[in-house]
């Protein structure tokens, strides 16, 4: 589990990371050298590496959208390319898709490619419109699943259970308020009744993180598959309390009471009607920072780090693996813990079982990000776009190709950012007309002898 | 899966690997016996009712038809991870193989074709997998779990396009026919023997679809092929020692495409049997695997990589579903969904159990030829 694959691996070096350990002297030190110079290095190429990740992803998404177009039947073509009719045309779909979620901002008039110059924002379009408020509310829980995959991917642990730690942590601030409830009303629900019901949520869901965590930490278990388990059964037991003992008697669907009024995040600019919340925005992205700052500057995140990179180094300098492994972990169910808070809080006023697959979309959010909390923001907006504008899909008489697609660009985005080795082999192409090679075989020694690891030690 | 497993090979952990598989499957035999003795003397005790349950056809015919698709993904899992690949993508392979059989199946009228599309679809993505992992170095738990949400994203979308919902139409004509079809010769008498007999229980064995007995033979040619073969030598030193393979001449990544390959075919004959014991295929949520895919990595886990171990515990974790349904008949008072959750925790406590397994060496890890490319 030394490497996360998306963190630092500008030549594939990384596994022996010059911290070898055969001189144990001021490791530290050095070893704080190598990972600074390994990170900036990196940070440029890592973005070039998701951008090129995310066109290939578009473009052969593409593709899907022809074929699925030749596949499907329909009464009249939607689009013709070299004289064959396709039931679904690629170009409005992704229009819909990334426009549509933007609240249609284009001006129909604005054409530079011909000519014509008119003023490039439609009239009337705010940045205050519905559509997008829907998703930057998609968002705003992104960035948290993002943060929380992101933080237990630095510390070399694959967190495939944000899903189950979001649904634990939201159900157990929903159950909390809901008790607390009668003790407030109005303004002191907004001041007292909405943090504690955070507390809750990052407390609850950082428990159930801690247990993969202390399970991989203390019995070995492989993380990947615990969490993966803790997710269905996370599903079920939210269904089980929700639909036996806290079933709200008057609704036909299964969610518990209603929340009390005064329990939102304040809209500011945006409509009542909206969900998004400029204030809620602001609180992750301060969480963000604090991500950042605890991981990059502070001790604890230094070992987390250096845990994920180079396990047995860090272990020989001191850091204890077992505690960071729990420690992470535990921070990681926190987050998404909030996640599932913010989520009922922001949506719906109540909690109901069977939430979208945000803790999914975590995942590729972090890896999109090369797992750094900064990279999460910009990454959770292209999803939250992709989400929100599937809606804007749905929605289009004209568009009818099934959301799933979204499902797939988010598989394939992931698979393309874990073969950084691809995009580098076109680039070292491209750029040995230049003359400049890269050696990579010299890095990593074709063999290690340290004993592979499941879930990690990747070479790449 | 961990830094741990970096002393799984010395003796010490070892002992306590089989110590505790000693364990696991120590305390389920007790467990048993003393169940047994508690139904016995008390018929009408929850004992007793538990007891029934066990004896019950249906409960073995269940165990046996759910082991299927995680039994096959477990034995083809274990040729990738010997190979030195882990594929965590194997819930994916049954995703996409479930889906494809059903849809080939259902537009060729053919059961034999769509059983044999499922296993194309599953190589497939395989064969992507095997690329990205081992021509452009992948991290391969990254791209096994893109494997799986692309498959997780596919299926469902493609059966939007074809049947315009997130189901598959429903062969329920054609597949009842072959589901209980037995052994010719041997199930008529075997059916006549088990009447009256204590015999009951084996019915279910001789009742079965096809594809039980073909899971029964995958893990028996599984074992074969890993341990008497030379192709299964090369697999398992691709694992273990890959320099020492290259050394001997044998091409290292060629082995490596093979066994992910293998386990593409393995995992695409459980999706399309999963997909064929029920007629439809069905892909809201988590699609009707469902998990199988990652309870089949603990399942060969906790096998300890024995193909023929791996079918026994996935007997354990699918028992654990069977008797769900006899259970709320039986009126024993814990409601359904929390009993739903038993094969999950099950798991989770198997592997914190069994945790210490002894991975290939190289498992995860890249290997690059002698000679520069």
């Amino acid at each position: 589990m030394s490497d996360d694959g998306n963190d630092t691996t500008p030549d594939g070096s990384q596994g022996n990371g010059g911290i070898d350990g055969t001189d144990g002297t001021d490791w530290r030190g050095r070893g704080r050298s190598v990972l600074d110079r390994l990170v900036e290095a990196s940070v440029f190429e890592r973005v070039l590496i998701s951008l090129a990740a995310l066109v290939l992803s578009i473009a052969i998404g593409v593709v899907i959208i022809l074929a699925a177009g030749r596949t499907a039947t329909c009464e009249s073509a939607a689009t013709t390319y070299f004289g064959v009719g396709f039931c679904y045309d690629p170009f409005r779909v992704y229009d819909r898709l990334f426009l549509g979620a933007l609240g249609n901002p284009i001006n129909p008039l604005f054409d530079p490619l011909h000519g014509q110059f008119a003023a490039p924002f439609r009239e009337g379009w705010t940045p205050f419109n519905p559509r997008l408020a829907d998703t930057m509310t998609e968002t705003t829980i992104l960035v948290l699943t993002g943060l929380s995959v992101a933080v237990a991917f630095k510390a070399g642990i694959f967190n495939i259970g944000t899903q189950g730690q979001m649904v634990v942590g939201g159900l157990a601030s929903t159950l909390a308020m809901l008790a607390l409830a009668p003790l407030f009303s109005g303004v002191t629900a907004t001041l007292v009744l909405l943090p504690i019901g955070l507390l809750v949520g990052a407390l609850f869901g950082g428990l159930y993180g801690a247990i993969p965590g202390a399970l991989k930490a203390y019995a070995d278990a492989n993380e990947v598959i615990t969490t993966i388990m803790l997710n269905f059964v996370a599903s079920l037991v939210a269904l089980y309390l929700v639909r036996e003992q806290f079933q709200d008697p008057d609704s036909f669907s299964t969610k518990t009471n209603d929340l009390p009024a005064g329990v939102e995040f304040p809209k500011l600019v945006y409509a009542p009607s909206d969900e998004f919340s400029v204030l809620a925005f602001v609180f992750v992205l301060l969480l963000t920072g604090a991500t950042y700052y605890v991981l990059r500057y502070t001790s604890f995140g230094y070992d987390l780090r250096t845990s994920g990179l180079q396990p047995d180094a860090a272990e020989y300098g001191g850091v204890d693996a077992a505690k960071t492994i729990v420690a992470s972990m535990t921070i990681s169910g926190a987050l998404a813990g909030v996640a599932g808070t913010v989520y009922v809080v922001l949506l719906y006023g109540y909690f109901q079982p069977g939430l979208p697959a945000y803790g999914f979309d975590g995942i590729t959010v972090s890896i999109l990000a090369g797992n750094n909390p900064l990279g999460v923001v910009p990454a959770a907006f292209l999803f939250g776009v992709l989400k929100s504008g599937a809606i804007s899909i749905q929605t289009d008489p004209n568009v009818d190709i099934p959301i799933q697609l979204v499902g797939v660009l988010r598989g394939l985005i992931i698979l393309f950012v874990a073969m950084p080795e691809f995009f580098r082999l076109i680039g070292k192409r491209a750029n040995d007309l230049g003359g400049r090679s890269r050696d990579r075989t010299g890095g990593s020694g074709p063999v290690r002898s340290d004993g592979g690891v499941l879930g990690g030690e990747g070479d790449e | 899966m961990s830094e741990a497993t970096a002393d799984a090979g010395s003796d010490d952990s070892w002992l306590s690997m089989d110590n505790s598989r000693v364990l696991v499957v120590g305390s389920v035999a007790v467990a048993l016996v003393v169940l047994f003795l508690a139904g016995t003397l008390f018929p009408d005790s929850t004992a007793g009712a538990l007891v029934d349950i066990l004896l019950l056809p249906s409960t073995w015919s269940s165990t046996l038809t759910l082991a299927v698709p995680i039994a096959l993904a477990a034995v083809g899992g274990i040729f990738a991870e010997k190979s030195g690949v882990i594929n965590i993508g194997l819930e994916g392979l049954l995703i996409i193989s479930a889906f494809a059989a059903i849809f080939a199946a259902d537009t060729t009228g053919s059961l034999w074709l769509g059983f044999g599309a499922g296993i194309l679809a599953s190589v497939l993505l395989a064969a992507v997998f095997a690329v990205v992992c081992i021509e452009f170095r992948a991290n391969q738990i990254i791209a096994g779990l893109a494997i799986w949400l692309i498959a997780l994203g596919f299926a469902p979308f493609a059966a939007r396009i074809v049947y315009g919902g997130p189901n598959t139409a429903s062969l329920s004509n054609s597949v009842p026919t072959v589901r209980n079809a037995g052994i010719p010769v041997v199930s008529p008498v075997f059916d006549s023997l088990a009447e009256t007999s204590i015999l009951g229980p084996f019915q279910a064995l001789f009742r079965a679809s096809p594809t039980v007995y073909l899971m029964f033979a995958v893990a028996i040619l599984g074992w074969y092929v890993l341990n008497r073969t030379k192709f299964g030598m090369w697999v398992r030193a691709s694992g273990e020692n890959p320099k020492a393979l290259d050394t001997s001449g044998v091409n290292v990544h060629r082995v490596r495409y093979a066994a992910v390959l293998l386990s593409g075919v393995f995992a695409g004959m459980g999706g399309a049997a999963l997909s064929y014991n029920v007629g439809q295929f069905t892909g809201s949520g988590q699609t009707m695997v469902n998990g199988k895919g990652f309870i089949a990595i603990v399942a060969y886990l906790f096998g300890n990589y024995n193909p023929i171990g791996a079918l026994l515990s996935t007997f354990l974790f699918t028992m654990l579903e069977a008797i769900q349904t006899p259970l709320q008949y039986a009126g024993i008072g814990v409601p359904r969904t929390l009993v739903q959750t038993l094969p999950y925790v099950g798991v989770i406590v198997v592997l914190a159990l069994v945790g210490r397994t002894r991975i290939p060496a190289a498992a995860g890890d890249h290997y690059e030829t002698g000679e520069d490319r």
